[in-house]
């Protein structure tokens, strides 16, 4: 039998948050060397906010998938509403003068909470249910909020705002009034904020809320419900408060990362291609081939398939393709009970031993 | 008073009437046994008493207050713990962990604590380590606290959710066939464990047992259960000597 | 006049959602799995039909009898190769593979077919139906569409009652280990179901596309994720529950799109499923899954 944690518990999974923060950092340092050396091509720093964006919003869903054990197909959609609510107040901010920082740090926050808010919103009923009920529910969520996105028309004059749901002609908007959010054609002009550095601390951010969560009485109290929720009833942990806990938190991480991305971009526009059902199934291939339950896994997953297909063009027709076989390749070795009792018998235990957090 | 008292306690899925009329007076600090064939509700009882499933009819008290109905982890809070029939443990968390989840009502410390890491956090921590240890080192599981639950031993797993159990400081434990699957030794030593937790813990005992060496061996009164009525109950000796309860195990 | 156009239209798409519908429920009565790429089997049967039709000049018949076998296949072959395996594991491990054999045959049927649009020509050439003196126009598609799944879903409601193979499915979806004891093949009878399941979508897939004559790699997938709300909202597992629950979610899509906003009327139609959770989990005929302890 082989122990799976050292002696000493605590120091043992405190250690593993280390070694990821100590990973992201050194990478921030090589990324800003090179930068600084010119030896980046424009591509590749092109790329460095995206990257971060995934990351983060991985983090958020593998909190999700990997210790609830609960699948969202919602995420793309918490990415949405964060980077809506936040661009919507950076454009509606942008004619005070207020200072462009602060401005920056409210959007952060006020994205972040309006995502929360929806993830607490949608768990409410649905955390109730069967498991792939909340896949469902959170996939109808992304597809309404893409959908209401692009009928939303809000205006800004003398008079104050005007908000429509069919076109911009019926908003009855003074001359001198401006689009907040323009129905498809969504935020214009919003300043672009997002940096890599930013990109760094909040991914850094998002990995100190969920390790010292989940390496944590709430986080164990949450564990127990994804391993057994009956037992965990009968040791009294109440069972709606922590998925709930975790869902809300899972969402208002991936609305951070839609903050970054609104404000990285100078026109944000609803589209199937970023806040669609496929970004959520992308994000959801990074956590799996990350590792449920792996938070530095996601990371690395997230980062390397961002970039391989760039650095290899060839490829980016069969990358969708190359992703899905991947995903039911890595299902299959790693749930089905035979190939499970396949790798036992040929001790391969050592190189692909499950997480121990991660997923039954 | 007793303290466990339930009366009339029934319920039906379906069209059957799974347990009815069932009634049980457990004073504190006894090893009772609950005993019957298979299916006569042993386990509807205990699901029943751990708000797993709404009774339609009866009472449930503990320690003179009502707990009929109420939901499981109010029960719990109230003060019945329990093991299953088919173990439940949390698979893919720690033997220590497992315990400190049975730890999390009464070490309590925000998850804003735990996020910003604040001293109360260390200090919380730090006593339910010593006090999960304290457990496991009853059931002699201590030195295994860091292995996988899942990697133990059967044996272990269910001596781990006893510990979890108790973890719930609870008034009353309910274990569910604890020596289901095990050697003679080792429910011998499981015997002399429950012995111990009675006596250390000051705790009252309410067990489902079909190895009868266990439970003439350990329980002090018993109530056998067929067909989800009560056939017949009181010290363990005279019950097991019962002509009717021997026709109920052996069959016409 | 208009409302009743609308009415019928509803009806219509309804009919083709019940029929993928009843490919969600049934699967998930027997497997307890969400066969998430069901309605990418859908668009594979589409693409099928418009290749052997439009390429091969197959007569259209043909070109539907084909793509059931083809679908009928595939269903089958997906459930051997990516479901089977994990039928003991976590229902998250399934449901993720499910997830990735739809995101596979998506991009799959990408390259393959390409990502434009393909015009699809409707297989059914009848003349449409006047009636009101001429006031009220009803497709021959519509009609077809409607007689169709009432065919089939009476079809399948006697296959069930009446047949072994039918009593097999209803004991498998009650109790898995226990049919297995009564000696019932349940491997097979899975298989079946998968089978049944995808023959069934396409035929879906060539009424959809005949009623909305467009195909891209795509079109499946939200059909399907509607005909899987029009199954929960019936009530998952009951072969009835998904004709009621794919009507009625047709005729909410299509009075939504015509009276309230046609861009929200997806919006309108997952908002009714979020509201049928809330209200009865269990759908208009479901019944309550009890858990064992």
């Amino acid at each position: 039998m082989k122990k799976l944690f050292g002696t000493k518990n605590m120091k043992k999974t405190t250690k593993d948050s280390f070694i990821t923060y100590a990973m992201v950092i050194l990478v921030f340092l090589i990324v800003q060397i090179m930068v600084g050396t010119g030896s980046m091509s424009s591509l590749l720093q092109g790329l460095l906010v995206p990257l971060c964006i995934y990351s983060i919003a991985a983090i958020g869903l593998n909190l999700c998938v990997g210790y609830l054990g609960e699948l969202s197909l919602g995420h793309a959609g918490f990415m949405c509403v964060g980077a809506f609510s936040s661009a919507f107040f950076t454009k509606y901010m942008m004619d005070t003068g207020m200072n462009e920082i602060l401005r920056f740090i409210i959007a952060l926050i006020i994205g972040t909470l309006t995502a929360a808010f929806f993830g607490f919103l949608i768990g409410i009923p649905v955390l109730r249910l069967r498991g792939d009920y909340l896949a469902i529910v959170t996939l109808a969520f992304g597809e309404i909020i893409k959908n209401v996105m692009n009928v939303l028309y809000i205006v800004k004059d003398k008079d104050g705002l005007h908000f429509s749901m069919s076109d911009a002609a019926s908003l009855n908007m003074a001359e001198e009034g401006t689009f907040l959010i323009n129905g498809p054609k969504g935020i214009i002009g919003t300043p672009h904020q997002s940096t890599f550095t930013i990109g760094v601390i909040l991914i850094l951010v998002s990995l100190f809320v969920v390790y010292n969560l989940v390496n944590s009485r709430s986080g164990r109290a949450i564990m127990a419900i994804r391993d057994n929720r009956i037992a965990a009833e009968s040791v009294g942990i109440p069972i709606t408060k922590f998925k709930l806990m975790a869902f809300t938190l899972s969402a208002a991480i991936a609305g951070m990362g839609g903050v970054l991305y609104a404000h990285n971009l100078s026109t944000l526009t609803a589209l199937p291609a970023n806040f669609g059902y496929n970004m959520s199934i992308m994000l959801l291939v990074f956590v799996v081939l990350g590792g449920m339950g792996s938070f530095r896994g996601s990371i690395i997953a997230a980062v390397l398939l961002t970039m391989l297909p760039e650095v290899l063009r060839g490829l980016s027709d069969y990358r969708m393709l190359i992703y899905a076989v991947v995903l039911i390749a890595m299902m299959l070795f790693n749930w089905a009970p035979k190939a499970i009792e396949w790798r036992q018998r040929h001790s391969l235990k050592d190189m692909f031993t499950k997480k121990t957090k991660g997923v039954q | 008073m007793a303290l466990l008292e339930v009366k009339n306690l029934g319920i039906s899925f379906g069209g059957l009437r799974a347990v009815d009329d069932f009634q049980i007076s457990i004073q504190k600090g006894q090893l009772y046994g609950l005993i019957g064939p298979n299916g006569a509700g042993k386990t509807t009882v205990f699901n029943m008493l751990t708000g797993v499933y709404k009774p339609d009819n009866g009472v449930i008290e503990l320690d003179g207050k009502g707990i009929t109905g109420q939901r499981t982890i109010d029960i719990n809070k109230a003060g019945i713990a329990r093991t299953f029939q088919n173990i439940r443990l949390f698979k893919n968390q720690s033997v220590l962990d497992n315990v400190k989840v049975g730890l999390h009502n009464n070490h309590p410390y925000s998850a804003l604590t735990a996020v910003l890491r604040l001293p109360k956090y260390r200090r919380v921590e730090a006593e339910m380590n010593e006090r999960a240890r304290e457990l496991l080192k009853v059931f002699g599981l201590e030195e295994k606290r860091d292995y996988l639950a899942s990697n133990l031993p059967y044996g272990d797993q269910r001596k781990l959710e006893i510990a979890r159990a108790l973890a719930t400081n609870p008034k009353l434990l309910l274990l569910d066939e604890p020596a289901a699957g095990m050697n003679p030794n080792e429910t011998k030593e499981l015997m002399e464990t429950i012995r111990f937790v009675r006596d250390e813990f000051d705790m009252t005992v309410l067990l489902i047992e079909h190895d009868m060496k266990l439970v003439s061996g350990i329980c002090e009164e018993l109530t056998v259960l067929n067909f989800g009525q009560v056939l017949a109950k009181g010290k363990t000796g005279d019950v097991l000597n019962d002509p009717k309860v021997i026709t109920a195990y052996l069959g016409e | 006049m208009s409302f009743i156009a609308y009415l019928i239209n509803g009806i219509s798409l309804g009919s083709v959602y019940a029929i993928i519908a009843l490919g969600y429920t049934m699967v998930y009565g027997i497997a307890k799995m969400l066969n998430f790429a069901h309605g990418d089997v859908i668009m594979i049967g589409c693409y099928v039909v418009f290749t052997t039709m439009s390429g091969l000049q197959f007569n259209p018949l043909l070109s539907v009898l084909i793509s059931v076998v083809v679908c009928t296949v595939l269903g089958i072959t997906i459930e051997k190769v990516a479901y089977k395996p994990l039928r003991k594991a976590s229902p998250l491990a399934v449901l993720i593979t499910a997830i990735g054999v739809s995101y596979l045959l998506q991009n799959a049927a990408l390259l393959v077919f390409g990502a434009d649009t393909k015009s699809f020509s409707s297989i059914i050439t009848l003349p449409a139906l006047k009636l009101a003196d001429g006031k009220l126009v009803i497709s021959s598609v519509a009609v077809v569409t409607v007689v169709t799944c009432l065919i089939i879903m009476t079809g399948l409601m006697l296959f069930i009652k009446k047949t072994k193979a039918g009593r097999a499915m209803l004991a498998v979806s009650e109790d898995k280990d226990a049919a297995q004891l009564m000696g019932i093949n349940v491997n097979g009878t899975i298989s079946l179901t998968f089978a049944i399941g995808s023959g069934l979508a396409a035929i879906a897939g060539v009424l959809l596309c005949s009623a909305y004559p467009t195909l891209t790699p795509y079109i499946g997938s939200m059909p399907g994720i509607k005909a899987f709300t029009a199954a929960v909202f019936g009530g998952i597992g009951s072969v009835p529950g998904a004709f009621i629950g794919g009507i009625l979610l047709g005729i909410i899509e299509v009075l939504g799109r015509a009276y309230i906003s046609s861009q929200l009327s997806d919006a309108i139609v997952f908002a009714v499923l979020i509201i049928v959770l809330l209200v009865k989990p269990t759908g208009i005929l479901g019944k309550p899954i009890h858990e064992k302890v």
